[in-house]
């Protein structure tokens, strides 16, 4: 398996470059990157189950949606995701499904590396390359 | 780097001007000294200002202030009115995530002498007492309907809950209190969000700071505030922590989808927007003024925890140590003032993104006992070179819309200051100028070295030189709370 994602610079927050061969790995790696800034790799019991549904106008607003949500789950309902099951139907390319398993992980109580605010649209790219896809977004941190 | 048109007004003004990009409704205006200028056209921010010009209803000038840096949408530092009556916008982006985050600066009667021997006291009853850090939960607990009066009232409403005294309203932007707030246009989400979070400090660049007045540019106004050379004070810069980033998250998520139906065209999609007058922005400014006022009543909290803190130091009630309250500014914030645009009076809705309202004398919101001086306003810069309390001029109400700089302006990313630093080096730096800090984290106190940000001496300087706002006194760090 190649690279899911890097880091990249921005002066004030921080940039992600995310790798995939499928829109749906896309959108998970892009959840990877999030929480590895969040939490870092956490070994947790995926005990808890969530279902997450979006829908957008286009594929980028989809995927700032996408983590703006697990950002906002997590800090609200003390979710840490562990895997993510993400269906994106072709003839429904804006929506989005998915199933999480993770567990409860108090930010009040546990330690978080980085408040991350929110994913933001400034700069965000999404493409096709050879190999899949690849995407940048910015956070603000 | 950043190679686009721009023109020399002033040696503190540059222009770019309009015809720089098509599309673009005004020029843009930054406030730079040349050296300054040269570290700014570094990163993007330049181009932000540009784009900002593209707003409906944009008037004047698409600004930005020295401590201008690149942020996403707006420009960290940029300042933006637009005009309702010509179709204007109101963007979540140009206020940012952390709604109102802002300033308050305390004074004492402590003098250096009283605190020299106590330092290490002082900041860790700081840190024990006053919840920080990224995740930090609040000492207060909220149900729905107090979260409801919280939002209303801003720091009223922890006024009336014990947490300081009526005269400190008096010396807050809003007097603590923004009018218009509607809690009715907030999402469940962000009232679960923020019940966790009230009366925490935060994390990333929120810091108490215990200070020393180092020296003072206006003997007058400093006598009329009660300040004086050596004078211990205290600074808290914090906001409206997840409560402020929902509402903003929520209404970013709204007004992209305004884009297509009022026809906006944009060239940066985190500068969504919608008309004032529209039903959106409507129901954000109410959800944004409940967030800012979630920030007053925040900040208010965390004063009070503050003076706790002193009094369980020196054994003395925090009004015999004179803790009394010089001002608070928000400084990410979208506000309706008026101004005189080519000889009309005219309601405008000022984004100030990392910027601070800044009233001359006379100026009719101002509390009285600062009106014949001008609004204080205050300037933190990094943990280890000092920060700055300015006033208002009347040239910043004709030229900038009442608006000057917020701080000393990110010249680093956080990786890279974090790459170029090393924690042990910079806390024995940091100690040899007699400056403690307590963190949760090393990787905060990294990111928030003096090397990452500008020289907050040059940034007041050039405010001051553009006639924006007059230096009353520079403070220094004693010791430093990070989040």
């Amino acid at each position: 398996m190649g690279k899911e994602f890097e880091f990249f610079e921005h002066t004030a927050d921080i940039g992600v470059r995310i790798y995939a061969q499928s829109i749906e790995e896309l959108f998970e790696n892009s959840a990877r990157a999030l929480f590895s800034l969040i939490t870092g790799n956490r070994d947790i019991l995926p005990n808890l189950e969530k279902e997450i549904i979006l829908e957008a106008q286009n594929i980028e607003e989809l995927l700032v949606n996408w983590l703006n949500e697990l950002i906002s789950v997590f800090f609200t309902y003390k979710f840490l995701p562990k895997s993510y099951n993400i269906r994106i139907k072709e003839k429904d390319p804006y929506k989005l499904e998915a199933l999480l398993k993770g567990s409860e992980y108090d930010p009040y109580i546990n330690e978080v590396k980085t408040e991350v605010k929110a994913a933001t649209y400034h700069n965000l790219k999404i493409e096709k390359t050879p190999g899949g896809y690849k995407a940048e977004v910015i956070f603000d941190v | 780097m950043w190679e686009g048109l721009i023109e020399k007004i002033t040696d503190y003004k540059w222009r770019i001007p309009k015809s720089y990009k098509p599309g673009m409704r005004v020029e843009g205006v930054i406030y730079a000294s040349e050296k300054m200028l040269s570290q700014i056209k570094k990163d993007n921010a330049p181009e932000q200002v540009a784009n900002v010009a593209f707003l409906p209803g944009i008037v004047k000038y698409s600004l930005a202030m020295p401590d201008i840096h690149w942020g996403y949408g707006f420009c960290i530092g940029g300042v933006a009115a637009t005009d309702p009556e010509e179709g204007g916008v109101i963007s979540p982006g140009g206020v940012g995530f952390d709604i109102n985050c802002g300033v308050r600066l305390l004074k004492t009667n402590l003098e250096l002498g009283d605190v020299k021997d106590k330092i290490s006291k002082i900041v860790d009853v700081l840190y024990q007492n006053v919840p920080s850090g990224v995740g930090s939960r609040g000492q207060i607990r909220v149900s729905n309907q107090e979260e409801r009066r919280l939002l209303l009232e801003g720091a009223r409403w922890a006024v009336k809950k014990g947490f300081g005294i009526g005269e400190d309203l008096e010396v807050c932007e809003e007097r603590g209190s923004i009018e218009g707030a509607d809690p009715d246009s907030v999402s469940e989400r962000a009232y679960e969000r923020g019940k966790q979070q009230a009366g925490t400090l935060g994390s990333g660049n929120h810091f108490l700071e215990v200070q020393v007045v180092d020296d003072i540019y206006d003997r007058e106004v400093a006598e009329k505030l009660g300040l004086f050379i050596g004078q211990i004070t205290v600074m808290i810069h914090s906001g409206s922590r997840g409560f402020g980033y929902q509402v903003c998250d929520d209404y970013v998520r709204v007004m992209i989808k305004c884009l297509d139906k009022y026809n906006i065209r944009v060239p940066d999609r985190q500068l969504a927007c919608a008309p004032i007058n529209s039903p959106e922005a409507k129901n954000y400014i109410g959800a944004m003024k409940s967030a800012a006022n979630y920030a007053w009543a925040n900040r208010q909290v965390l004063m009070h925890l503050v003076r706790e803190s002193f009094e369980k130091v020196f054994s003395k009630s925090w009004q015999s140590l004179g803790m009394y309250l010089i001002y608070d500014v928000a400084h990410n914030i979208a506000k309706f003032e008026k101004y005189i645009i080519d000889g009309q009076e005219k309601v405008l809705c000022v984004h100030r993104k990392g910027a601070t309202r800044a009233f001359g004398p006379g100026h009719k919101e101002l509390p009285e006992k600062y009106k014949d001086m001008g609004q204080p306003v205050i300037i933190p810069g990094d943990m280890g070179r000092a920060s700055y309390l300015l006033v208002g001029t009347k040239k910043a109400e004709e030229e900038s819309f009442s608006s000057t700089c917020h701080g000393a302006g990110r010249l680093k990313s956080r990786h890279e200051a974090i790459r170029t630093g090393d924690f042990n080096t910079l806390i024995k730096e940091l100690s040899s100028k007699g400056i403690e800090v307590r963190a949760t984290g090393k990787k905060t106190v990294l990111e928030e070295a003096p090397s990452a940000y500008k020289n907050v001496d040059e940034v007041a300087e050039v405010v001051c030189k553009a006639g924006l706002s007059k230096k009353v006194c520079r403070m220094k760090p004693l010791c430093v709370v990070k989040g």
